[in-house]
């Protein structure tokens, strides 16, 4: 590098090719050449280089007040060492039983940080029941896993390790044993907590590099920062619509105190009740406990059977909570499809669909999911927005993303319903009065 | 102690309601003029309906009378009245009394003020609450699509809690003003055209809102 | 890091929060295991679960069955389940659809009910402006309950064509029936005085302000003394052990005038209902969670399916345990439906039935007890 201070006219070239190029390598999806369809955990390295520096500034356009009280939990401050650490720890392999799974192999670099498919594939091609979610800006949830059962990163990183059918070790030794005994890991722990590897010290250092992952840097924010141009008018009235009409806001909040548009509730907007009706599935639940079944056999059944379907319920006991599940974020949104906790919804029409018809009639569906009648221009003003929530590192692959979902879109509408949409049928009326309806 | 202005208006007020109640009476049977027709007069001595003799003599058909003859009375006292009936059937809170200023002023450029001038800012500001009070309770003033009012949920603006505003609304994801918070109302629960902070129907809207909680102590920020 | 250490640095017990999650998940399923065996398995949906889940033995809407079934103790009544829909306010769909579907969405709550209660009481109110064709849209739709339904009017049914419609399609507007060894009375509770005449009110300018909950132009609802007097000779024959329910739109006490929270004979009707063991009255009109006792008299509101009101800004009894102030964001908050388990002895535990929300139970013993036991569970945003 030139340590002039000045970037001189041959140094601006280099960077806008240097840029030009990370864009284009980024544009198309990544070849698998990792178990479970993920990118090589040598080459996802490389483009995180590119991506990020260490920095744990706040970012352009977020308040540093909300910033600063981002929840880090006492004790795992971030420092470079730990930030290190957790990198490390991220593209291992070996914290899977079976040496195949790292945490960016479903949260992998190359695909937003997520792994582009409805449901999670874990060792030996186990498919888990949920989707996931980026782990971009997954820092600044006030909880963790699409029902919300961990408070914190830290608590989070630790559980997929030990879950059976993800990265499935038995338990923490076994965990430690497969990377505690590196003496480069050795070293690692030691800089960065001051003492022997622990399973404690691996979730908060997966944690603290986790934070880094910090992608607020959209079209979208140089438009509320005043510059009109950065978003077209398209996306101008989409973004109206999401503040009115449309409803989107409701749950969605974004502002400059919390940037990445939720409201870290828990709605049932029934994506589950359209696979299954709640009824049945505790039905089931209550079926498989006549034959007296023990402990063991009832978390099974919470954790890997259609029960998880009844979502932040298995949390908090409440009833409104019945399959209701975390508000995602809306940064990087263009980029990280499949959509809802199955990944069920390919595009963001599917998106727009579902709640323009009223999400999916159920007993326990939340009371702000209602018809939104709105019509296909206006479903394709809030896409257009929604596409301006990519972080400009990722554009061209938010540019290819909105193509390939456009061209789908163009073929599928299969969450469409235009009866219902435009409020001709209501919901409710064919469970209640059959196919006739009302007179 | 009742103030003069109040006593004026009230005075005003009892007696439109008394004109009003006149006019708008029961419907007098009177000799028909025409063959085959009757004139049915209202007790105005004015206004009047001419009905077929073979008209049927049920409720329904008496009620198409008293019906027209309401609206050509109505046609003919355009807004006569309209502060008397919204209050008699919303009773709006009134303003603050100013009439302890009558007789003071500080500035011999314009003198003490008078018992006028309390009267004007009294009606005037009465009238405005007043007309808020037509828009709050009126689906057609509001634009609602689904025959909603403000008053349907907020009976005498119960639970509007003006004076918790500005605060932040998790649900708009900002700061919110009343007059946001009336504009969600009507673009959702209402389902009507959202208003200019400065449409007149907004305006007056706010201060009926904010007259019915006279006395609430201000608590920006409140949940 | 140990838990000692943990105390020491005062870092919270994060991980006990999966720990916790675990432990509630495994309580949950014992809790569920041991339930009693046959209620259990009548018990529906995710909800029996939640019931377990929230401490709650009682019976619970959507899973009723827990504990209906009361055994015969000797008397002549057994304990029943009725379910009530109530405060609908219709308009034809095209002029607004949503409140048709909360009425939709409340028939299909109470048909999933397994079993199915005894009937369904529907509370009054159910159009909105007392068309012909909101009542018959109406009608269409409480055709299709699975239970019996029983019709109260109110005042939005009746003051178009003062009940000439509801009339014709739902029969008499006061009349008793005798179901379990309980004497049901249906009473028409929003009789006005004729405002109207003097006036010279159209029909549908008379209906419009009594549509005005805080219309004053209209009179105060009342039973009437012609209605007092078919009450008074309807009793005659009922002993005064025979548990009383008593239906009205109104709240037959006297709790704020401005909105006709209100019944203006209420105490004449008291005195008619005072030398009966018990008696309890539900009404509707108030849209919300709403809890009185008189001397012999429990009384319970009922929820809309329409809209809620706000707590009246004086006279609330003391024994009302408010629900929560409704979120206007989700268009279903502060509604719902319910039902009453009632007792052998006639007394009932009234359920609210509050979407999204975990329902809210008043029962007996809350009553009896002068407020002392069984307390509901207060809510965690009150009125302003």
């Amino acid at each position: 590098m030139n340590n002039s201070g000045r970037a001189g006219p041959l140094r601006t070239a280099l960077l806008i090719g240097v840029a030009i190029f990370i864009n284009q390598a980024m544009g198309a999806e990544a070849p698998a050449t990792a178990p479970h369809g993920a990118m090589a955990m040598a080459e996802q390295q490389q483009r995180l280089d590119q991506l990020i520096s260490s920095s744990t500034a706040p970012p352009p356009g977020v308040d540093p007040v909300a910033w600063a009280a981002i929840y880090i939990p006492p004790g795992n401050e971030l420092t470079a060492d730990r930030i290190a650490l957790g990198r490390k720890l991220y593209f291992d392999t070996r914290l899977s039983k079976d040496g195949t799974v790292a945490c960016a192999t479903c949260h992998d670099a190359s695909r937003g940080f997520t792994d582009h498919r409805n449901v999670s594939e874990g060792i030996g091609d186990h498919l888990g029941r949920r989707s996931a979610p980026t782990t971009m800006n997954a820092a600044l949830f006030q909880s963790m896993f699409w029902d919300g059962r961990a408070v914190s990163l830290d608590e989070q990183a630790k559980l997929p390790i030990l879950n059976p059918i993800e990265m499935g070790h038995p338990d923490a030794a076994s965990a430690m044993a497969s990377v505690g005994t590196d003496p480069a890991y050795q070293e690692l722990f030691q800089k960065a907590y001051g003492r022997a590897p622990n399973y404690d010290d691996l979730g908060r250092a997966i944690a603290s590099f986790e934070r880094t992952l910090i992608f607020l840097d959209a079209p979208f924010d140089r438009f509320a920062a005043g510059d009109s141009k950065a978003i077209s008018p398209a996306a101008q009235r989409g973004f109206a619509l999401f503040n009115g009409k449309a409803r989107c806001v409701s749950c969605h909040m974004i502002n400059s105190s919390n940037p990445i548009g939720t409201d870290n509730l828990f709605h049932n907007i029934g994506v589950s009740a359209r696979k299954q009706n709640f009824e049945a599935l505790a039905h089931q639940a209550l079926g498989a406990l006549k034959d007296g079944s023990d402990v063991d056999a009832l978390d099974k059944l919470a954790l890997e059977t259609d029960m998880s379907e009844l979502g932040r319920f298995l949390v908090s006991k409440k009833r409104g909570d019945i399959g209701a599940f975390k508000t995602e974020q809306l940064r990087n949104v263009g980029i990280t499809a499949p959509y809802m906790h199955d990944g069920s919804l390919h595009s963001l029409w599917d998106v727009l669909d579902h709640y323009n018809k009223g999400g999916e009639t159920n007993p326990y569906l939340d009371g702000g999911i209602e018809p939104l009648n709105l019509s296909e221009d206006e479903i394709n003003d809030v896409v257009a927005f929604l596409f301006t929530l990519t972080d400009s590192r990722f554009a061209a692959q938010n540019e290819a993303a909105m193509r390939e979902q456009q061209a789908y879109a163009a073929k599928k509408r299969p969450f469409r319903d235009n009866a219902l949409a435009h409020r001709e049928v209501l919901p409710f009326e064919q469970r209640v009065l059959g196919p006739a309806g009302l007179k | 102690m009742k103030t003069p202005a109040l006593l004026a208006l009230a005075l005003l007020a009892v007696s439109m309601h008394a004109s009003a109640q006149d006019a708008a009476g029961t419907p007098q049977q009177s000799p028909a003029p025409a063959s085959g027709t009757t004139q049915v007069k209202l007790c105005d001595n004015k206004t009047t309906v001419q009905v077929s003799k073979d008209a049927p003599k049920t409720r329904e058909e008496g009620q198409k009378i008293s019906d027209s003859l309401m609206a050509q009375w109505k046609a003919a006292n355009p807004g006569k009245d309209w502060v008397q009936a919204e209050v008699e059937a919303h009773q709006v809170v009134t303003p603050e009394d100013n009439s302890k200023l009558v007789g003071t002023g500080q500035s011999s450029t314009y003198g003490a003020v008078t018992q006028q001038d309390v009267q004007v800012w009294n009606n005037e500001t009465y009238k405005m609450a007043v007309y808020g009070s037509t828009v709050f309770h009126s689906s057609d003033e509001l634009g609602s699509d689904i025959a909603v009012s403000c008053d349907m949920c907020h009976p005498r603006a119960a639970n509007t809690h003006p004076e918790t505003y500005p605060k932040f609304q998790p649900q708009l994801g900002r700061v919110a003003l009343l007059r946001d918070m009336i504009n969600w109302c009507i673009e959702h629960p209402v389902r009507g055209k959202v208003l200019a902070p400065d449409d007149p129907k907004m305006r007056a809207l706010e201060a009926y809102i904010l007259a019915q909680r006279k006395g609430v102590p201000l608590d920006y920020g409140k949940r | 890091m140990s838990d000692d250490m943990n105390d020491k640095l005062k870092i919270p017990h994060i991980r006990s929060v999966e720990t916790r999650h675990l432990e509630e998940r495994e309580a949950l399923f014992r809790g569920l295991r041991n339930l009693d065996r046959r209620a259990f398995l009548k018990a529906s949906g995710g909800a029996a679960a939640a019931a377990v889940a929230a401490g709650v033995t009682y019976p619970f809407h959507s899973f009723l069955p827990i504990n209906v079934a009361y055994a015969d103790e000797g008397g002549a009544a057994q304990g029943f389940n009725f379910a009530y829909i109530s405060d609908s306010h219709l308009y034809v769909k095209k002029t607004n659809e949503r409140f048709v579907r909360q009425l939709l969405r409340a028939v299909d709550d109470v048909n999933s009910l397994d079993p199915q209660p005894d009937f369904v009481l529907y509370g009054g109110d159910l159009a909105q402006l007392g068309r012909r064709e909101e009542l018959d849209m109406g009608a269409q739709i409480l055709k299709s309950l699975k239970a019996p339904v029983h019709m109260m009017a109110g005042e939005h049914d009746w003051y178009y064509d003062m009940g000439e419609h509801w009339n014709t399609l739902f029969g008499p507007e006061h009349y008793s029936f005798d179901h379990k060894g309980v004497h049901f009375v249906v009473l028409m509770s929003v009789h006005e005085k004729d405002f109207w005449s003097a006036r010279g009110m159209s029909p549908a300018e008379r209906m419009h302000t009594v549509a005005g909950l805080d219309n004053a132009v209209q009179s105060a609802f009342e039973v009437g003394a012609p209605q007092r007097e078919w009450l008074k000779q309807d009793l005659d024959k009922v002993s005064a052990t025979t548990p009383v329910i008593v239906f009205s739109h109104s709240p037959l006490y006297k709790l704020y005038r401005p909105w006709n929270f209100w019944t203006d004979d209420a105490e004449d009707v008291q005195a008619i209902l005072q030398r009966f063991d018990h008696v309890t009255v539900l009404h509707g009109h108030t849209h919300q969670v709403l809890t009185n006792r008189i001397g012999n008299i429990q009384f319970h509101g009922m929820l809309s399916t329409a809209w809620p009101w706000p707590y009246a800004p004086q006279g609330l009894p003391a024994l009302t345990v408010q629900m929560n102030r409704p979120n206007p964001f989700d268009a279903n908050d502060g509604l719902g439906d319910g039902s009453v388990a009632v007792h052998p002895d006639g007394l009932v535990d009234k359920l609210y039935n509050l979407w999204n929300r975990n329902p809210m139970q008043v029962k007996a013993s809350y009553l009896s007890s002068g407020g002392k036991s069984d307390i509901p569970v207060a809510p965690t945003l009150s009125s302003y």
